[in-house]
C-alpha cells in the first residue's frame, strides 16, 4: 500500500513540476522540446491502445493523425472555424474512417493487417495530394493566425506565444495515458488483451472479436486525430508527407516499440528516447559535440560533410534503434528494465 | 483503340519488371513467411549499384550491369538472412515486419548519406527512343530489353525451382519447413539462398528500371508497396501468382493513368488491393490458407 502511495506522490510532484516549468522557463527552444514530448507521448499511447493491448499492429496510424490534421487545418482555413471546433468535426470524420478500415482490415490476421492498414493510410495520402481544391494538395495547408481563445467574452489566451500550446500539450499527453490507465485496469482492456494473446481462445470464451477490435480501433483512432489536429494548429502547416506518409506511421509505432508495448509507461520512455535524440541529430547537436571534443575538425570534409547531412539522416538512428530493439530487447525498455529487476531480485534471493 | 492497345503494351512491358520484383519477395514469405518490408529499399540499392557502374569510368551499359548487380544483391540478401532475419523466423510477427522496417530505413538513410537526397536520372543514348510496330503503336525500346531480360530472369528461375536439387529443396522448405528438414534438407542453408535469390531479383529489378525511372533514396517504399499488391494478388508464396499478378498491376497501372489520371493511378492499384483482401485473400493463385 505505502508503495502505490509513494508513486501518487512522485506522480503528484512530477505532474506540478511540468505544471509550473512555463512560468520559470522562457526559452521558447526548451519549450517546443517539451511540446514536441508531450505529442510523442500522447501518439504513443493512442497506438499503444490498438497495437500494444489489442495486439492489432497498424503500420497505417498517419491516415487518422493526417485526417485530424487536416480536417482541423482546414475548417480554419477555409472557413474560419475556430480549431477547438473544427477538432470535433476531425473527430467524427476520424470515427467513420476508422470504421470503414475496421471492416476491411480486420477480417484479416497478421501481416494482411498490417499491409491493409498501410494501403488505406496511402490511399489517404495520394487523395490529400491529387484532391487539390479541397486540400491545396502537395502545396499543403498554411494556416497561422489562430483566433483568441474566449471563455464567456473574456479572452483567455491568443497563442501569441508557446505557452498554450504547452498547457494543450500536457492536457493532450494526461489525457490519453489516463484513458491507457484505465483501458488496462477495466474489462475493456481485459478482452482487448485476451484478444492479443489469443484470438480464437477469447473468441470461444464468448468475446466479440470484430466489435472489441473496433472500439480499440475508434479510441485509438480518435486520440491521434486530436494529436494530428494540435500538431497542425501548433506547427501552422499541414502537407502530405509530413502527416499522411509512411514515415508518420513507423515514428508513431516506434514510441512504443523502444519504449515497450503494451505498458503504461513504455511510450513515455519511447518518447523521452525518441524526441531528444532525433532533436539532437536535427539540430547538428552531434556534429557539433564531435567536433567540439576534436574527434573531428570542422573545416575538414569529414566535419562539412557531416554538417550538412547529419541532420537529415536522423531517421537512419530510427532503423538503426529498431533492428536493435528487435533483436536485443524486443520487449522494449520497459520489458528490458524489469528484466533487470527480476534478475536483481533472484540474486539478492 | 490505339490508345488503348498502346497503354495495354506499355502496361505488359512495366509489368514484367514488376513481377520479378513480386516474385523476389513471394519467395521470400514463401520460404520463411517473413514478410519483407525492406524488398523497395533492396531494389534501390540495385539502382545505386546500376547508377554507379554506369557513372563509373568504366560507363557499364544498365542492362550489362545486371550481370554485376545480381551477384552483388544475392551476397546481401543472403548476408542481411544470416546476420539479421535469420534471428527473428521464430518471433511473432510484427518483430518480423518491424525489423525489417528498420533495415530498410538503414539502407536508404545510408543510401542518402552517401548520394544525398538529390533525384538522379541515369540517361543512356536510348533512355528515350522508341519504334514502331504498326497500328500507332510504339514502343520503348529501354521497356522492351528491359522485359526480354525479365523473361530470360522467370524462365531461368522457373528451371531452376523445377528441375534442379537445390530448387526442389527450396520448394520443399516452401511447402512444410519441418518435414523439410527431417528429410535432411539444410533448411538455414535454404534460407539464405532464397533471401539472396529474393534480393537478387529485386535488385536486378531496379537495374532494369534504372534507364527508365529517377533514382532517389526514398524510392524503395513506393516498390515495396507494390510488391505486397502484387504478391498478395497473385497469392502469396506462388512464383506463377506473382508473375501474373506483376503483369495485371502493370496493366491496371498503365490503363489507369490513361483513362483516369496519372496522379490517380496508385490509388486505384491500392483500392485493388483492399478489393482483394476483402474478396479474395487468397490471391489468384494461393491456395485458401488454414
Amino acid at each position: 500500500m505505502s508503495k502505490t502511495i509513494l508513486k501518487a506522490v512522485v506522480g503528484l510532484i512530477v505532474l506540478a513540476l511540468l505544471l509550473v516549468i512555463p512560468k520559470y522557463v522562457e526559452s521558447p527552444y526548451a519549450l517546443h522540446m517539451m511540446i514536441l514530448l508531450f505529442l510523442s507521448v500522447s501518439q504513443g499511447q493512442s497506438w499503444n491502445i490498438l497495437g500494444g493491448f489489442a495486439g492489432q499492429h497498424s503500420v497505417g496510424h498517419a491516415a487518422y493523425f493526417g485526417v485530424g490534421a487536416y480536417t482541423t487545418m482546414m475548417l480554419m482555413h477555409t472557413w474560419q472555424i475556430a480549431p477547438w471546433f473544427g477538432v470535433w468535426a476531425g473527430m467524427v470524420l476520424v470515427v467513420l474512417v476508422a470504421l470503414v478500415i475496421g471492416s476491411i482490415c480486420f477480417r484479416l490476421r497478421g501481416p494482411y493487417f498490417v499491409l491493409a492498414s498501410i494501403a488505406v493510410a496511402e490511399i489517404l495520402r495520394l487523395s490529400a495530394i491529387n484532391l487539390t481544391t479541397l486540400t491545396n494538395g502537395a502545396e499543403g495547408i498554411l494556416a497561422t493566425e489562430l483566433p483568441a481563445f474566449k471563455v464567456a467574452g473574456v479572452v483567455v489566451t491568443d497563442f501569441s506565444t508557446k505557452v498554450p500550446f504547452y498547457y494543450i500539450g500536457i492536457f493532450l499527453a494526461l489525457l490519453t495515458l489516463g484513458i491507457t490507465y484505465w483501458v488496462q485496469h477495466s474489462k475493456l482492456g481485459y478482452f482487448f488483451q485476451a484478444i492479443r494473446e489469443d484470438q480464437d481462445a477469447a473468441h470461444s470464451l464468448g468475446i466479440s472479436i470484430s466489435l472489441y477490435k473496433n472500439i480499440a480501433l475508434v479510441i485509438s483512432a480518435v486520440l491521434t486525430s486530436l494529436a494530428g489536429a494540435f500538431y497542425g494548429i501548433y506547427v501552422g502547416f499541414v502537407d502530405p508527407p509530413t502527416v499522411l506518409g509512411l514515415d508518420v506511421s513507423v515514428q508513431i509505432m516506434l514510441i512504443c516499440i523502444i519504449g515497450g508495448m503494451g505498458t503504461l509507461w513504455g511510450p513515455v520512455l519511447g518518447s523521452l528516447v525518441l524526441v531528444p535524440l532525433s532533436e539532437a541529430l536535427r539540430s547538428n547537436l552531434v556534429t557539433d559535440l564531435l567536433v567540439r571534443g576534436g574527434v573531428v575538425s570542422a573545416d575538414s570534409r569529414v566535419g562539412i560533410f557531416l554538417k550538412e547531412n547529419l541532420s537529415h539522416a536522423h531517421v537512419l538512428l530510427y532503423g538503426i534503434l529498431v533492428v536493435l530493439v528487435i533483436l536485443f530487447m524486443p520487449e522494449g525498455l520497459m520489458g528490458f528494465i524489469k528484466k533487470m529487476a527480476s534478475r536483481r531480485k533472484q540474486e539478492a534471493v | 483503340m490505339a490508345v488503348f492497345m498502346q497503354s495495354l503494351l506499355s502496361g505488359i512491358l512495366i509489368g514484367g519488371v514488376y513481377a520479378l520484383i513480386g516474385i523476389g519477395l513471394t519467395l521470400i514469405f514463401g520460404v520463411m513467411r517473413v514478410i519483407n518490408f525492406a524488398h523497395g529499399d533492396i531494389l534501390m540499392v540495385g539502382m545505386y549499384l546500376t547508377y554507379l557502374a554506369f557513372t563509373s569510368h568504366f560507363g557499364i551499359d544498365p542492362f550489362v550491369s545486371v550481370l554485376i548487380t545480381f551477384p552483388l544483391m544475392f551476397l546481401f540478401g543472403g548476408f542481411l538472412q544470416k546476420v539479421f532475419i535469420n534471428r527473428v523466423l521464430n518471433a511473432v510477427a510484427q518483430n518480423q515486419i518491424l525489423l525489417t522496417i528498420g533495415l530498410g530505413l538503414i539502407m536508404s538513410n545510408t543510401v542518402m548519406l552517401i548520394f544525398t537526397s538529390d533525384y538522379k536520372i541515369l540517361s543512356t543514348s536510348y533512355s528515350s527512343s522508341t519504334f514502331q510496330v504498326g497500328g500507332g503503336v510504339s514502343v520503348s525500346v529501354p521497356l522492351l530489353i528491359s522485359f526480354l531480360i525479365t523473361s530470360v530472369i522467370t524462365v531461368a528461375l522457373y528451371w531452376f525451382l523445377l528441375k534442379t536439387d537445390t530448387g526442389q529443396a527450396i520448394r520443399a522448405t516452401a511447402q512444410d519447413r519441418d518435414a523439410a528438414q527431417l528429410m535432411g534438407i539444410n533448411v538455414k542453408r535454404m534460407s539464405i539462398i532464397a533471401f539472396g535469390l529474393g534480393s537478387a531479383l529485386a535488385g536486378t529489378a531496379g537495374a532494369l528500371i534504372s534507364p527508365t525511372y529517377y533514382i532517389f533514396p526514398q524510392v524503395g517504399s513506393v516498390f515495396t508497396l507494390k510488391a505486397f499488391v502484387i504478391t498478395v494478388l497473385g497469392g502469396m508464396g506462388s512464383v506463377v501468382g506473382a508473375t501474373l499478378g506483376g503483369i495485371l498491376i502493370g496493366i491496371t497501372e498503365s490503363l489507369s493513368a490513361v483513362y483516369i489520371s496519372s496522379g490517380w493511378k496508385d490509388v486505384i492499384v491500392f483500392v485493388l488491393f483492399l478489393l482483394v483482401l476483402l474478396f479474395k485473400p487468397s490471391g489468384l493463385m494461393g491456395k485458401s490458407r488454414t
